[in-house]
């Protein structure tokens, strides 16, 4: 079997955070998966990466916090929530301290997210109609 | 220069299609905005980690005015049996990607093999969508 090295065990670890940051995973399910102890894991993947296995978790959830912050209009709880985070308290102290304003303000400092949206003109003429209601002015059976 | 931006499936529930998209297939959300000028119309759209101009739209099934009754049914019907649309993804390692998806709990209709073109696998979504999961041979990648 071919040797692999030993920061292989690191990676997959990494990438399980950049795959299942929305799931209520932690440091210990990503040291589980690298096959270490969570101590060891956490310093041997500092080493490898230059932050702690908890800190790269907790960006990668804020980083697709913000994006959906800015793409979307769900509510703060909600993005919490889909992100992996249990807790909207700490959520909001941590991104408030990653990004230099609170949820809420890191939202309304970019456009509305209807306007990255580009819901296309098609979807404006078909979803905009208003129902047509007979009352006899055109002609139409009356309403009984 | 024509490019493909956006293309769009029918799905019977958004909530249920959003959970399937992102927990088990592991697309991101690229926008989820509802509009109630356009009777709480949603859009939602979904597309793969690192690949961040393509996205696929996620859209229910309208009724009138937009949609009739008796089309809505239609459209409904060819979506339960297969038949409302297909999407074909690439990845570049098939097995993997098909051990990974069903360890998620993504049900595949059939599993890895060897074709002309690669390997190749298939599921559904939950509203039955079509979907292929393509390992492209070597020479036609290259190609």
């Amino acid at each position: 079997m071919a040797f692999v090295p030993p920061v292989r065990h690191l990676l997959r670890a990494k990438d399980l955070a950049d795959r299942r940051y929305a799931d209520a995973i932690a440091v210990d399910d990503l040291a589980r998966v690298a096959g270490l102890s969570r101590a060891h894991f956490s310093r041997e993947f500092r080493r490898a990466f230059g932050e702690s296995p908890h800190a790269y978790l907790l960006t990668r959830r804020l980083e697709r916090a913000a994006a959906l912050l800015r793409t979307t209009d769900r509510t703060v709880a909600e993005i919490c929530f889909a992100v992996g985070l249990a807790s909207v308290g700490s959520f909001t102290s941590s991104f408030t301290r990653a990004f230099g304003l609170s949820p809420t303000r890191y939202r309304a400092a970019f456009p509305p997210a209807r306007a990255h949206a580009f819901v296309p003109a098609c979807v404006w003429r078909a979803y905009g109609r208003p129902q047509h209601s007979t009352n006899g002015e055109d002609g139409g059976p009356a309403p009984a | 220069m024509i490019r493909i931006a956006t293309a769009q499936i029918w799905v019977h529930d958004q909530e249920e299609a959003l959970a399937f998209y992102t927990q088990k297939l592991g697309f991101e959300v690229r926008a989820d905005v509802t509009l109630p000028e356009l009777g709480d119309f949603r859009w939602l759209t979904v597309g793969p980690p690192g690949q961040e101009d393509v996205s696929v739209v996620l859209m229910a099934i309208p009724g009138p005015p937009v949609m009739d009754a008796e089309t809505a049914e239609q459209v409904r019907t060819l979506m339960g049996k297969g038949f409302a649309g297909t999407v074909f993804l690439t990845t570049d390692d098939c097995r993997a990607s098909y051990e990974e998806l069903r360890a998620r709990g993504v049900e595949f209709t059939e599993t890895p093999e060897e074709r002309p073109y690669g390997i190749d696998a298939g599921f559904r979504d939950p509203s039955g969508n079509t979907f292929r999961l393509t390992q492209l041979a070597e020479e036609l990648v290259s190609a």
